[in-house]
């Protein structure tokens, strides 16, 4: 039997080596970044340059850049599947 | 002639409050009751003509995407935010207050909405070889192949080899399969919304392990903790196993938000 102490002092080391970590991976990877502004966020417009109202110039031709690597298209769709 | 008529307006994000100490890379416009995240950035950047050359541009690339990302992530300590993608740009300020006029009703309900909560993102590689190690002293039909192997002819063992690393593939694919199906499961409990994402490839990634799960969740921020907790035991459980977690947050929820007039220009 674990007394509740142990069991704080636990949690707390481990969300404690937790954030190390993130801020770590968070600090050195430009990929998790890419994955996410490239091809994330709202989007007000279809890709490439489009006119969209008084909107005028907006870039969302940047999945080029990702879909330049051949493989991502392989690789298109996770083996899991999200139940809904 | 001077620059300034050469500027464009890059949007960054919505949001709740306005920005302490304004300046032309990083100031807020008003919209009824929230505010806009704009820049002013340079043609010779983000016009036309320059910006698909820029693209090629790796290192172009990084320290502008880098900066999408600081900027909203400054805005996101004080706020609620709703991120825009990368390269959003009007080209004057009059373009971008009558796109934020025209959204404001739903702008403002992706900002209430995500009032209190953050994005996470779990991203699980393999090391198979490490994985093939694992299954080697632990999977019972792989155990049994070894044995047969000791006790059969040269000719035979040929073949059992053969047969035997056949069997390590599939229980490898297996195993991550069920892994990958597990782990997200799990977190997906805590969460209010989940995306799956596409499989990067070691191109993208530079690592010899290969991505198995990308995924991102929208999280309430009290349960951040009991989250982390949950990674931390899906780490422990997986211990020479040859699977590595990657968890990384909070993110703006780029994963989240959307406009509905949004999408394609129909």
């Amino acid at each position: 039997m674990q007394t509740e102490e142990v069991r704080d002092g636990r949690v707390k080391k481990r969300l404690k080596d937790m954030e190390h970590n993130i801020i770590k991976s968070k600090d050195v990877t430009l990929l998790e970044i890419l994955d996410r502004v490239l091809d994330k966020g709202v989007v007000i417009s279809g890709d490439l340059v489009i006119s969209v109202a008084d909107v005028d110039l907006i870039y969302l031709g940047l999945k080029v850049f990702l879909s330049s690597v051949e493989t991502m298209e392989r690789l298109k769709g996770a083996p899991f599947i999200e139940p809904t | 002639m001077k620059v300034q008529g050469k500027k464009l307006i890059y949007l960054y994000c919505v949001t709740d409050s306005p920005q302490s100490r304004p300046s032309d890379e990083k100031y807020t416009i008003s919209c009824g009751d929230f505010y806009a995240v704009a820049g002013k950035v340079r043609k010779i950047d983000f016009g036309e003509e320059s910006l698909k050359k820029n693209l090629a541009d790796f290192e172009w690339l990084k320290e502008k995407v880098n900066i999408h990302e600081q900027v909203i992530e400054s805005v996101m300590k004080e706020s609620s935010v709703v991120p825009f993608k990368f390269g959003t740009i009007f080209n004057n300020e009059e373009n971008l207050i009558a796109f934020l006029k025209e959204n404001e009703e739903e702008l403002r309900n992706n900002l209430n909405y995500f009032r209190g909560k953050e994005e996470w993102g779990i991203k699980i590689y393999c090391d198979m070889e490490y994985l093939k190690k694992y299954l080697g002293v632990k999977n019972e039909e792989i155990l049994s192949l070894k044995n047969t192997i000791k006790t059969s002819s040269p000719g035979k063992t040929f073949f059992l080899k053969k047969q035997k690393e056949e069997v390590l593939i599939r229980e490898a694919n297996k195993k991550i399969n069920e892994y990958g199906q597990h782990s997200f499961d799990k977190l997906k409990k805590y969460s209010i919304r989940s995306v799956i994402n596409k499989l990067l490839p070691g191109e993208v990634t530079e690592r010899n392990d290969e991505m198995i799960l990308n995924c991102v969740f929208l999280l309430d921020k009290y349960k951040v903790p009991s989250f982390i907790i949950a990674v931390e035991e899906l780490k422990e459980q997986t211990v020479d196993t040859g699977f590595i977690f990657d968890c990384t947050g909070p993110w703006p929820p780029y994963n989240f938000c959307k406009l509905k007039k949004s999408g394609t220009a129909e």
